[in-house]
């Protein structure tokens, strides 16, 4: 198993909402996702998540809607609304422009 | 911004959908954590033992998906006052001690502050009353005239006299008071009348018109509100008087109650060109924009050209400039600042009461907080529900102290202290309410906090494996509430040091001889009406006659006076003694001059001391004669025998009419009691030269028959049968007179001493919940002690000193505390020390008794424990 990483402060909510952007998702979906994506790299804990899933609703970037899973039982979906579609962009251009400058300095200096 | 607005409130009012929807959410995670773990191979029970591992706490969880949610500050407050409440009812015992603890230190607080509030803080009923000064001296008409003349500071200016005046239109004769003003006076206070008008300066002349101002106080008692009273017109000393204006009913003057105003210059013209009889109070109005500086400095100037001018009756004279306000509270306000420090230490023994009993049941609630913290709930989250339940009950607290307020304050009115007139009971008014409110929320929040922050202090696990057996409990709440009960002790002290002072000043000053014996003595004021006893031949046949048919009746013996002790009035003249060296005009020492009719030394019982009393022989045409005081005699004859010496008013242009000494009085004291005895000077009425001091006071003594009522009858049948519009008034008790000059002192002992008694009960409440408390944690200890073959004498001593070490500590900071704290008071003390010691030593073994009091019920029932029964406990 490769060595997990401790996500940085801020990031897991760029994490959720690049999760739930292309179709809604459950939290479950959303943690397995993440972890699958990464390689078993990010692993959020039930403690990050569900209280990161509510701050976003509550800020209306996420929107809440009761659905059936995938094995028929009632799961709450997550997905992106268009307050939350500009937050990611915004929230991702920061984040690539923060990486490409730490990456810089580290070739460079 | 409105997403997350409806989210808040959804998440608010939709609580339980919202509380289920995130239960549902969280296990539909949890079931597929398991699901995951045991299709990798683990069995059910070990998946499940993992997936609690990982995903932790479930309560904790939730508690922050609710933060999330941001509503969790509102939700928990509902949520902790609505446990509070249901808290509080299960312990009512519990929560009666506390509220009823804080409502008498927030009540006692609230009515002294509303006292100060309306006595001190309130400003004068009267337009603009920054501007509003006083002059300290008196001042005659003359002068006052010429200040208005020539002052550049001063916008305005008046003054005033209080003289009875008889009114005859009723059904028997009465004496109203009335204020003889200038034109100037009313317009300086600036109340507009209700009805009519104000006496206007031309009116304000010698041979004016007789009109006066009536109060609404008189137009509503005496004139039955007649809306029409304006040229109504009413008999007062012989004279029609004429209604022009009415007063609203909230005026009256600073000092001074009256029932009408009438002009100077046409009551009493014969007083009004007089510029050496300074009988005015006055009160002046500054300029806008002047400083008392500037206006002070301005009459100096004024007051200097008035001495070179006159300087036998204005040589000497000072004139001091008083704000108004500072004028009239200036007496009372270091008595009022005192209890105002007095009711704040009881508020502080009754706050550490109060923080004392939430300690306690902290430390008794701990398992509690500790499994509630075990299952997840942040210290901040407890310490809010402490906070909360604290607040409730403070503001409980001050709701009852309130109620409590009101009532303390309807008895401070009934107490009547003099000083107090401004004062009217408490208003209801929002400042009132702010100041309950604030110190209700401060009270609960400060107090709630610190024990909180002991109980919900430390380690969980080690709290959880020991509180079970109910020995660990917080060595910091343990140790605040030593400090708490020592502090309580050391506060009671203090003002019980400060009450015995109180109390002994006050015995003192009632053990003060007044000069002469006060029981069973009757007075009553008359005074005769100008008309017909404008001569002194007049009034003294009036007087002869009068006592001579009083002393007839059985049992009784009459004689009057010009001004009783302690009746408030006091005229003294200046003058000189045969003999002696002359003295600069205007700087003859002053005597007080009484005159007397009768046998009045007999009936006052007032020894003579020396020489022989006034007799019916010193009369009309005999040689003048006067008995003086003790202290005249010190003053001016310190090493000679003043029998035969003769002695004069001081007179500019007339000859002199010696008086010879007869007789020396002992002292008298005619202000009040806690005052050096004056000079005095008696003369007998019938060789009296003044006929404008036509009133007189009866002193009636009636042996051995306590019935008095009947007497009063009697006497007044007496006087009108002489003469029936001649007005009886001011019937008391030499008593009643007497006590009523010790009435402020009286009020500050009562107050002092009644705040002292509750803050030795508080204290002894406080230390009596601590050991009782202490006493059942340690049932174990004892339990053992027992086992191990202590007497119960042992255990009781052995309670009683954990006790006592506690209350003397705190007593022994007290004494340091009390002999600063006393020395503040030292103005308000009459001839008692401040650090009076036997005061210290009598306070401190009381307060000492009643601690070892409070402790001995939980020690007896120390003894009681069993030992077997102690040791199996829990």
């Amino acid at each position: 198993m490769p060595p997990r990483i401790e996500l940085p402060q801020g990031t897991l909510d760029l994490l959720i909402l690049r999760c739930v952007a292309n179709e809604p998702q459950h939290g479950w979906a959303i943690s397995e996702r993440l972890q699958q994506i990464s390689n078993d790299v990010l692993r959020v804990q039930q403690g990050s998540l569900y209280p990161a899933l509510h701050r976003l609703e509550r800020r209306g970037w996420i929107a809440a809607k009761w659905g059936a899973s995938e094995n028929n039982r009632r799961a709450k979906f997550y997905s992106l609304t268009r307050k939350g579609e500009k937050q990611l962009d915004a929230e991702r251009d920061a984040w690539e422009a923060l990486t490409a400058a730490v990456a810089q300095v580290l070739r460079t200096a | 911004m409105l997403t997350d607005l409806q989210y808040r409130l959804r998440s608010l009012f939709r609580r339980r959908k919202v509380e289920t929807e995130m239960d549902e959410e969280l296990r539909f995670h949890y079931d597929h954590q398991v699901k995951k773990l045991m299709s990798s191979g683990a069995t059910h029970d070990e998946a499940v033992r993992q997936a609690r591992l990982v995903t932790g706490g479930a309560e904790q969880l939730k508690e922050e998906c609710r933060d999330a949610r941001g509503v969790q500050f509102v939700e928990n407050f509902l949520r902790d006052l609505r446990y509070s409440l249901r808290m509080l009812r299960k312990s009512p015992g519990f929560t009666i001690v506390a509220v009823l603890t804080l409502a008498l230190g927030i009540g006692a607080n609230t009515a002294i502050f509303s006292v100060i509030d309306s006595v001190l803080l309130s400003p004068l009923p009267y337009p603009d009353p920054a501007r509003l000064v006083t002059i300290k001296q008196n001042d005659s008409l003359q002068n006052i005239d010429d200040i208005r003349r020539q002052t550049k500071t001063l916008a305005k200016g008046g003054g005033l006299t209080t003289e009875r005046m008889d009114y005859t239109g009723g059904s028997e004769p009465l004496q109203i008071r009335a204020a003889y003003v200038n034109a100037g006076l009313l317009e300086t206070l600036d109340v507009a009348p209700m009805l009519g008008r104000l006496i206007s300066p031309d009116e304000d002349v010698k041979g004016g018109p007789h009109n006066m101002v009536i109060t609404h106080h008189f137009w509503r008692e005496f004139l039955g509100a007649d809306p029409n009273v304006i040229g109504r017109s009413l008999t007062l000393n012989g004279n029609r008087w004429s209604v022009i204006g009415v007063m609203p009913p909230t005026f009256s003057l600073p000092e001074d109650e009256t029932d009408i105003f009438v002009s100077l210059w046409v009551a009493y013209p014969e007083a009004a060109p007089f510029r050496g009889v300074h009988f005015m109070r006055t009160y002046w109005r500054l300029n806008p924009n002047v400083t008392l500086e500037q206006a002070q400095a301005d009459l100096d100037g004024i007051a200097s050209r008035l001495a070179r001018q006159y300087p036998d009756t204005e040589g000497k004279r000072q004139k001091t400039l008083v704000p108004l306000h500072q004028f009239l509270v200036g007496e009372i306000r270091p008595a009022l600042l005192v209890l105002f420090g007095a009711v704040g230490l009881v508020f502080l023994i009754a706050c550490a009461n109060f923080a004392g009993l939430l300690t306690a049941r902290a430390i008794a609630r701990r398992q509690e907080f500790v499994l509630r913290a075990s299952l997840g709930a942040g210290r901040a989250r407890l310490l809010a529900q402490a906070i909360v339940e604290s607040v409730v009950l403070s503001l409980l607290g001050g709701a009852a102290g309130l109620g409590l307020a009101k009532w303390g304050t309807s008895l401070l009115v009934s107490l009547e202290p003099a000083d107090l007139d401004r004062f009217r009971g408490i208003q209801m008014d929002a400042r009132l309410f702010t100041f309950i409110f604030a110190l209700s929320l401060l009270t609960g929040i400060v107090f709630g906090l610190i024990p909180a922050l002991g109980a919900t202090d430390g380690n969980a696990s080690n709290a959880l494996k020991d509180s079970g057996r109910g020995t660990t409990a917080g060595k910091f709440s343990h140790a605040f509430r030593n400090v708490l009960v020592a502090a309580e002790f050391a506060l009671a002290l203090i003002l019980l040091v400060a009450a015995g002072l109180m109390i002994k000043g006050f015995a003192r000053l009632q053990s003060v001889s007044p000069g002469f014996n006060p029981s069973e003595v009757i007075t009553m004021h008359l005074q005769l009406p100008i008309t017909r006893y404008d001569k002194i031949p007049q009034q003294t046949a009036f007087r002869r006659h009068l006592l001579s048919r009083l002393n007839g009746l059985p049992g009784v013996e009459a004689a009057m006076v010009t001004d009783l002790p302690f009746g408030g009035n006091y005229l003294d003249h200046r003058f000189v003694i045969d003999g002696r060296p002359p003295v600069p005009v205007g700087n003859e020492p002053t005597v007080q001059t009484l005159s007397v009719m009768g046998d009045y030394f007999g009936v006052m019982e007032i020894p003579i001391l020396a020489g022989r009393g006034l007799t019916e022989s010193d009369r009309e045409n005999q040689p003048l004669a006067a008995v003086v005081s003790e202290e005249f005699v010190r003053r001016f004859f310190p090493n000679e025998n003043p029998l035969g010496a003769r002695i004069d008013f001081a007179r500019t242009n007339e000859p002199h009419q010696w008086m010879t000494i007869v007789g020396v009085a002992r002292d008298v004291k005619h202000g009040t009691l806690n005052e050096p005895p004056e000079a005095s000077m008696y003369s007998p009425f019938a060789q009296a030269d003044e006929d404008w001091r036509r009133w007189m006071s009866l002193v009636v003594r009636q042996r051995g028959l306590a019935e008095s009522s009947g007497l009063v009858a009697q006497i007044k049948q007496q006087v009108w049968a002489i003469d029936n519009q001649i007005p009886v008034s001011e019937i008391r008790s030499m008593e009643d007179w007497m006590s009523a000059s010790l009435a402020r002192q009286r009020f500050n002992m009562l107050l002092l001493g009644l705040f002292a008694g509750l803050a030795m009960l508080l204290a002894a409440v406080g230390i009596y919940g601590m050991m009782a408390y202490r006493v059942s944690q340690r049932t174990n200890e004892i339990g053992i002690h027992m086992a191990l073959g202590a007497q119960r004498t042992d255990v009781l001593r052995f309670i009683l000193a954990d006790g006592a070490k506690l209350a003397l500590g705190g007593i022994a900071v007290g004494v340091l505390g009390a002999a600063a704290v006393t020395r503040v008071m030292a103005s308000l003390l009459f001839e008692v020390t401040p650090t009076a010691p036997a005061t210290f030593v009598v306070t401190t073994f009381l307060l000492a008794a009643v601690a070892l009091a409070a402790c001995y019920i939980p020690a007896r029932r120390a003894t009681r424990v069993d030992p077997m029964v102690a040791l199996r406990y829990e």
